[in-house]
């Protein structure tokens, strides 16, 4: 096991490179100039041209990209063409606030599709289930700049009971941090909450017609004992495979929500800097995502095991 | 059946949806929507005395990008610049240039030098003192830097003298008379020598002691928040003589967002914004806890039609049949709700140079247009490339592809990444038309010559008009009022009617949208608050 684990880590170096490699390729033939963006309404050619120098934008691709991957290696990532701030510090400090978002989101989404996917699936066709059912359908069909405006509208506009959008800080003001995240949580969690009840729901659907739990409750188990201890673990195993993906998409889910509700994470940034073609700031986020993905799928792989031992990595022994 | 049970599930959480988005303002004050001509209003009067203290949330379009005035390219930017630096010299609502750290100036017979006295009372924030030598040193930094975004602004400065400890001289290459109104915005702008030295790489995000305006540097955290407080040793004061500024603080949110900027003035989240998308400005209006005021500004809006040989306007008539066949009015209603007048050229209506009654496309003449055409020979079909994701751009080409149509000229919309339309203007390699807007300078000059000038970074229409460009050096040349004025009209008569550029369609007006209680702010005709006379009502 530890083995395994050991190998997948080693092979995310050269899956990173290869990552990097097709991203700074990707964004070179993309055509637009991030000189001419950042340029603005200032298009003198002299200083357009002094600019494209002082980014190194003026070399052959090849060189520039050995250039990068050797500061990269010695942690340091450039500085953004647009702010000139550096790309290390800029993703640093909106990591924290993304994170935050995301967890507060996944929590949601995941503790209610639990609990309601759980519910629905013992008592279907209950009103419960149509609620929920109906729930899904509307969340996965509202796109996430619509329900984000709607949230805003009615809870901070009409209701004023939650402030409509921005950041605070967790340390001074906790309280107004935890307010602030409420709405944007939401809104993200809403997509991924329908999808994550549907598959608790069927998936659970699927395992209670199962021989098994018939034999479980032939032998007089009670059926808080058979759903629970039973039935639960092994429905979960495609649950869990959901859940890892939206762990490592985390990153890029916020990109809407964070527009919207002005919260300063690195969606944000990231759809700020690709529309720019700020190249060392999506180099280093894309990065970062690949990264994010292979280290949530190797989670998941692990889960995997202790859900479910009939799974194993490490060397079969007969 | 069960489907029929799904669809009611559905339909009844859509209805707790649709009746939250229902809840609009009723009843109210100001101007009736889509009002026509758009309704321009300035500011109640300020109500009492003003006082001292607190804090304004200003919600701001975008967040700043360069703090450094040398480096500064975006327009965002300027909306900080003008809090934290003084410039040379300044203007008033209506335009006009004031003294600011230059007290007096004087040009030269011969137009090459000018010379300015300055205030002997101004301290940067981090305590150094200005002086005729920080005003060399500012200047020459502006012009020689690498990559400096003000060298252009200041090519015909040949060089600074200090004459004396508050006596600066700028020595001229030639006579250029839009050097003042250049100076009143970013290259005119003082720094402290030590502060930008000691920021180095980062003073363009931490520019922290460089200014010696009424507000102070204090944070920035990107895409979040800045914070700038008051400078207590300012020099400004009020028409009493009492000190400025008046605020304690001023915290700036970037909202990219339109309609949630609008929303957290609403809700009292933010106090202050100055751009307001045109849909939002009725419930504005309608709120009786806000104010929102509207005023003339120097920003147009145009259309890039391509003079290039071999493009779709390389014949100078088809451009003025599309300039014949829109109807401004029905643009500036209908996609801007009046925050947008019908605009005619790029001299707009708060430059000196002015003329009120030149209104060449004042209705729209699809007949005309038509006729125009027929008399060419070749029917007019062109392809107009929109930003991909702009709403605005997008209703906007749509509406003009309607109103052409009347005229039979054919536009196709083409989608494309904003970033790919610069690359394509920047060669004139497009081949009919593209979107342009200008955020609009002081002197009509920054809105032509850049624009109009055979080879100007900004022409990309790749318009070459000799005559044209021997009166826009006529207008550089002479300090003459009358002459200037004389000489841009006769220019912009040429570019947009005779032989035309492109096509100009609206000028923009300053927005400037404030909780009641805040007091003193007036709009610019730059777009751009000073929040110095900016005052809290407790």
């Amino acid at each position: 096991m530890t083995q395994y684990i050991l190998r997948r880590l080693l092979l995310m170096i050269p899956v990173a490179f290869l990552v990097s490699a097709i991203v700074f390729v990707l964004l070179r033939i993309t055509p637009g100039d991030p000189v001419l963006v950042y340029a603005g309404e200032e298009r003198d050619p002299v200083a357009l041209e002094a600019l494209r120098h002082e980014y190194g934008l003026d070399q052959p691709l090849p060189l520039q990209y050995v250039v990068w991957v050797e500061h990269a290696i010695r942690g340091d990532l450039g500085r953004s063409l647009r702010t000139r701030q550096p790309v290390t510090q800029a993703i640093l400090e909106r990591l924290p606030k993304t994170l935050e978002l995301g967890v507060a989101a996944l929590i949601i989404s995941v503790g209610v599709a639990l609990v309601v996917g759980t519910l629905a699936a013992l008592r279907r066709n209950s009103p419960l289930d149509l609620i929920a059912t109906g729930f899904t359908i509307a969340g996965v069909s509202l796109p996430n700049f619509y329900l984000g405006i709607i949230l805003i509208l009615v809870f901070s506009l009409a209701f004023r009971v939650l402030p409509p959008g921005g950041y605070a800080d967790f340390v001074t003001d906790p309280v107004d941090n935890l307010k602030r995240l409420i709405l944007p949580a939401i809104t993200l969690a809403t997509a991924s909450l329908a999808i994550n009840l549907r598959q608790v729901r069927s998936s659970l659907l699927d395992v209670l017609s199962q021989d098994y739990l018939r034999t479980a409750r032939a032998k007089g188990l009670g059926e808080r004992a058979v759903v629970l201890r039973h039935a639960m673990k092994n429905s979960l195993i495609p649950v869990v495979t959901i859940f890892g993906l939206q762990i490592g998409a985390l990153l890029d889910g916020a990109i809407i929500t964070e527009t919207i509700y002005f919260w300063p994470g690195v969606g944000r940034l990231a759809v700020d800097s690709i529309g720019g073609r700020d190249y060392p700031v999506v180099q280093a986020i894309v990065l970062m995502s690949a990264l994010a993905f292979m280290v949530s799928t190797l989670a998941v792989d692990i889960l995997y095991v202790w859900l479910d031992p009939r799974i194993s990595y490490g060397r079969r022994t007969g | 059946m069960r489907s029929a049970r799904y669809l009611l599930a559905f339909l009844a959480s859509f209805a707790i949806v649709l009746t939250a988005c229902s809840q609009q303002p009723s009843g109210g004050n100001g101007c009736p929507a889509g009002a026509s001509p758009p309704c321009t209003s300035t500011p109640p009067p300020a109500a009492g005395k003003p006082t001292y203290g607190g804090t304004i949330t200003f919600a701001l379009e975008n967040d700043v990008v360069d703090f450094d005035p040398m480096r500064s390219r975006a327009f965002v930017d300027r909306n900080l610049h003008y809090q934290i630096f003084d410039s040379l010299v300044r203007i008033d609502p209506t335009g006009k240039i004031i003294p600011w750290l230059a007290e007096s100036w004087e040009t030269s017979s011969d137009g090459k030098q000018v010379t300015f006295k300055l205030r002997k009372d101004v301290k940067y924030h981090d305590g150094t003192a200005f002086d005729a030598a920080s005003v060399k040193w500012n200047i020459d930094r502006y012009r020689t830097t690498q990559g400096s975004q003000r060298a252009s602004d200041l090519a015909p400065v040949a060089s600074v003298d200090a004459v004396d400890q508050y006596t600066a001289r700028f020595n001229l290459k030639a006579p250029y008379s839009p050097l003042l109104a250049t100076l009143v915005d970013r290259a005119g702008m003082m720094l402290s020598q030590k502060a930008v030295e000691a920021g180095g790489a980062d003073f363009t995000r931490k520019p922290v002691g460089a200014g010696s305006g009424p507000f102070r540097f204090v944070e920035a955290v990107k895409d979040d928040h800045i914070t700038l407080e008051k400078n207590p040793d300012w020099w400004g004061k009020d028409k009493d003589g009492n000190k400025l500024p008046y605020l304690e603080k001023i915290i700036v949110k970037p909202i990219v967002e339109g309609t949630v900027r609008t929303t957290n003035l609403r809700t009292g989240d933010a106090l202050v914004a100055n751009n307001i998308v045109g849909k939002d400005v009725e419930s504005l209006r309608s709120d009786p806890s806000l104010v929102y005021s509207q005023g003339p500004n120097y920003g147009f809006d145009s259309i890039y039609t391509n003079r290039k040989k071999g493009a779709a306007f390389e014949d100078g008539r088809y451009a003025r049949a599309v300039s014949m066949a829109i109807d401004r009015q029905q643009i500036a209603d209908q996609i801007f709700y009046g925050t947008r007048t019908p605009g005619y050229g790029t001299i707009a209506p708060s430059h000196f140079a002015a003329d009120p009654t030149f209104k060449p496309f004042e209705k729209a003449d699809p007949a005309g247009a038509k006729a125009l055409i027929q008399q060419i020979g070749k029917p007019l079909q062109f392809e107009m490339l929109v930003t991909a994701g702009s709403a605005q751009d997008l209703q906007v080409a749509q509406l003009i592809q309607a109103q052409l149509l009347k005229a039979d000229i054919k536009m196709d919309i083409k989608s494309l990444e904003f970033a790919q339309i610069l690359t394509l203007q920047d060669k004139c390699d497009y081949q009919g038309a593209t979107l342009i807007g200008w955020s609009g300078r002081v002197d009509p000059d920054g809105n032509t010559y850049s624009h109009i000038y055979t080879g100007a970074p900004n022409n990309s229409s790749c318009y070459s008009n000799a005559q044209v460009d021997k009166l826009l050096d006529e207008t550089r040349a002479t300090s003459d009022e009358a002459k200037r004025k004389a000489a841009f009209r006769a220019a912009e008569q040429i570019y947009v009617v005779d032989d035309p550029a492109r096509v100009w369609y609206l000028f923009r007006t300053t927005q400037l949208a404030t909780a009641k209680r805040v007091q003193g702010l007036v709009p610019y005709p730059d777009g751009l608050i000073r929040f110095d006379v900016g005052w809290l009502q407790k």
